[in-house]
């Protein structure tokens, strides 16, 4: 391999791993919560669609960002309803929230059919030119958008959140040990309702990063193509931690690019089984790597105030 | 007061259960279509004329109902599929990837000229599907039972790969692709290989009875048979099944292996009676609609075969919808989400409800009994 496709699959890495550490922090505090949010990947795909639409509509990339946002809220907030509220099962009201977006991204992007020829504005390069030539570094890192690095510092700042804050202490108490927050007279809903809605903000923005971070286009049917999972996946193996989360996304970013480059470059190997390459990866990790120690305590089980 | 009634009515065995199950889940599809009919007026349509539209879209004549019956069939076999699943607290969501595999299994001999009679041709294309299918299915089936292994993200993540397996398989395979189509298609599959045309004019082949027999013989195995109580044991109480000696194991093992052959069966009996060919993409989908069919039956065989009806009417009258309205076709899969919410959404706390109902009562009944 040369030395220019290794710089590109560097730089590939970091951008595709951008919108999976996105979401896999908003779902680290929902699974550390209680609640396994399976919307996520339903959620990212009306995030990237938002943005599209928000950025074309207003030309301002802040514009997409909020709307993005209030979206992400709101789907999040659907969720807590149903999952916390109303006590369905995670995993089908996740599922039917996919199938749910699958359907409306489709029908509202057909019915915004002027925003397909355009591509509209994308998160901006905040180094200078003369930055971005440096050899290495500046290819690698310099010409990343402002997306990606702000995706690349977040874990670092979830972690400090739920390890060293009063409510990153709570939503771990929430997801470990519920009755004995009901206890210490703190609301254990509200507090999963906080989180769950967090999951569905980045989720959204994952989503909008996907679309604004480098093509500035979306695709209907499958934009997102399973990368929810993916992260839920990685979220799994990361052991609930946010910055071993973040490796793990890195790692599933660095498989996607490669599939990427390989199939450019005419291997042998037909280009179908490099794009399994994400899938497989994540299957491999999460049969090696489960280690239920780490499980949250009350994962995926519904909270029931009334039951003690 | 509500409440109260409804607690009346589960008091009246086994019919009870029947009319509160149901009027939850028609309450829940009420509040679907409602809420879909507001969706439907805010992309400029009259919802009342987009109804009507998908009702005449697959009730108008002979040829509509035809294709509601060839649709209803992946989805009855899917279901029912994901409904043993739900039955033992296992989230079978690979249906899609089983689809694909049953159709790349059957595909794969239905090609073949051996100058068999139609019906063996037939019989072993099916058994090649199924055993396919299942192979696919053991692998979260083990990684579940054995591993510990998420079975939702897995069989997703397995759902993939069997889409990108059946691309190369129909585009770039010299075996098995049709050289020099026009887009990425298989070889044409012999005649000896297609099931039969039940309706001279229609494409209704048998796979609709094909559906509605299995959902019947598993009703009848989950409800009457060794294998159907330990399946209803896992889903109900792991521990309990552990320690009255259920391999549990093998039970997961098995409850995935038979989804996916259901599965399997599903996408056979889809490219040899409908479509002749393997198609890349050819029942994308079709897997995700499989659960919603499991969900709204509420893992019930006969339910699913009620709820799989509901979606293929949904299906073919949402085509006809979208050609006389303008609204897209997404709409249908919108509609389908949003009525398996609703009925979740209405059923479960209904049912909580009710328990606590119970429990209160034999709390005063316990208390009642000490005071005596």
């Amino acid at each position: 391999m040369s030395y220019d496709i290794i710089i590109s699959w560097l730089q590939a890495t970091l951008r595709w791993s951008a919108p999976l550490l996105l979401v896999a922090v908003g779902e680290i505090f929902s699974e550390r919560s209680g609640i396994i949010n399976m919307g996520i990947e339903g959620i990212m795909l009306c995030g990237a669609l938002c943005g599209i639409a928000a950025s074309f509509y207003s030309e301002s990339i802040l514009v997409a960002v909020l709307a993005t946002i209030v979206l992400g809220a709101v789907m999040g907030l659907a969720v807590a309803y149903l999952t916390v509220s109303r006590r369905t099962n995670q995993v089908v009201t996740g599922l039917m929230v996919n199938m749910l977006a699958t359907g409306a991204t489709n029908l509202l992007f057909a019915m915004m059919s002027e925003t397909r020829s355009t591509r509209v504005g994308t998160f901006p390069i905040i180094f200078p030119q003369a930055m971005q030539r440096i050899p290495i570094l500046g290819e690698i890192f310099f010409c990343q958008p402002i997306s990606t690095w702000i995706a690349f510092i977040l874990p670092f700042i979830a972690a400090v959140v739920l390890y060293k804050t009063k409510w990153g202490l709570n939503v771990r108490a929430v997801g470990d040990h519920p009755q004995a927050v009901a206890t210490a007279g703190l609301s254990v809903i509200k507090i999963k309702y906080q989180a769950v809605i967090c999951s569905g903000i980045f989720a959204a923005l994952g989503g909008c990063v996907l679309t604004l971070g480098e093509v500035g286009y979306f695709a209907s049917g499958g934009m997102t193509g399973g990368r929810g999972f993916i992260v839920m996946a990685a979220v799994v193996v990361g052991g609930w931690d946010p910055l071993r989360t973040a490796i793990a996304c890195i790692i599933f970013g660095a498989a996607d690019a490669a599939q990427l480059r390989l199939q450019g470059m005419g291997s042998v190997i037909p280009y179908q089984f490099l794009q399994m390459l994400p899938y497989l990866i994540t299957v491999v990790a999460l049969t090696g790597m489960v280690k239920s120690s780490h499980v949250p305590k009350t994962w995926g089980a519904a909270y029931d105030p009334d039951s003690h | 007061m509500k409440t109260e009634k409804k607690a009346n009515i589960t008091t009246i065995p086994f019919l009870g259960d029947i009319i509160l199950s149901g009027s939850r889940t028609l309450i829940g599809i009420a509040l679907g279509l409602l809420t879909s009919g507001i969706l439907i007026a805010l992309s400029n349509a009259n919802p009342l004329v987009a109804y009507g539209a998908m009702i005449k879209g697959a009730f108008g004549d002979i040829y509509a109902f035809c294709n509601v019956l060839v649709r209803v069939s992946p989805l009855l076999l899917g279901g029912m599929g994901v409904a043993i699943g739900n039955k033992a607290g296992i989230w079978n969501t690979g249906i899609e990837g089983y689809m694909y595999l049953g159709a790349i299994g059957s595909g794969l001999v239905a090609i073949q000229d051996w100058g068999l009679p139609s019906a063996l041709h037939i019989l072993l294309a099916v058994i090649a599907g199924m055993a396919f299918a299942a192979a696919w299915g053991l692998i979260p089936g083990y990684l579940r039972a054995h591993r510990g292994v998420n079975e939702v993200t897995c069989t997703i993540m397995l759902n993939y790969v069997a889409i990108y397996l059946t691309n190369w398989l129909v585009s770039d395979a010299g075996f098995f692709a049709e050289s020099g189509a026009f887009f990425p298609m298989s070889k044409i599959f012999q005649d000896s290989a297609q099931l039969p045309i039940l309706l001279r004019g229609t494409s209704l082949h048998p796979g609709v009875f094909v559906g509605i027999i299995v959902c019947l013989i598993f009703f009848f195995l989950l409800k009457y048979t060794p294998f159907g109580f330990r399946t209803r044991m896992l889903g109900g109480n792991p521990n309990a099944a552990r320690y009255s000696g259920v391999d549990i194991k093998k039970q997961i093992i098995l409850v995935m292996v038979l989804g996916a052959m259901l599965g399997g069966l599903g996408g056979a009996i889809e490219v040899i009676g409908l479509r002749h060919r393997v198609y890349s993409d050819f029942v994308t989908g079709v897997g995700y609609e499989c659960i919603a069919v499991a969900l709204l039956a509420g893992g019930n065989p006969v339910g699913v075969i009620f709820a799989g009806f509901f979606f293929a009417i949904l299906k073919v009258g949402g085509a006809t919808m979208s050609i006389e309205t303008g609204v897209s076709s997404s709409m249908t899969s919108i509609i389908m989400a949003l009525c398996v919410l609703f009925v979740i959404g209405v059923g479960l706390t209904d049912n909580h409800r009710v328990k606590k109902k119970s429990n209160k009562a034999d709390a005063v009944a316990v208390v009642k009994q000490k005071e005596e």
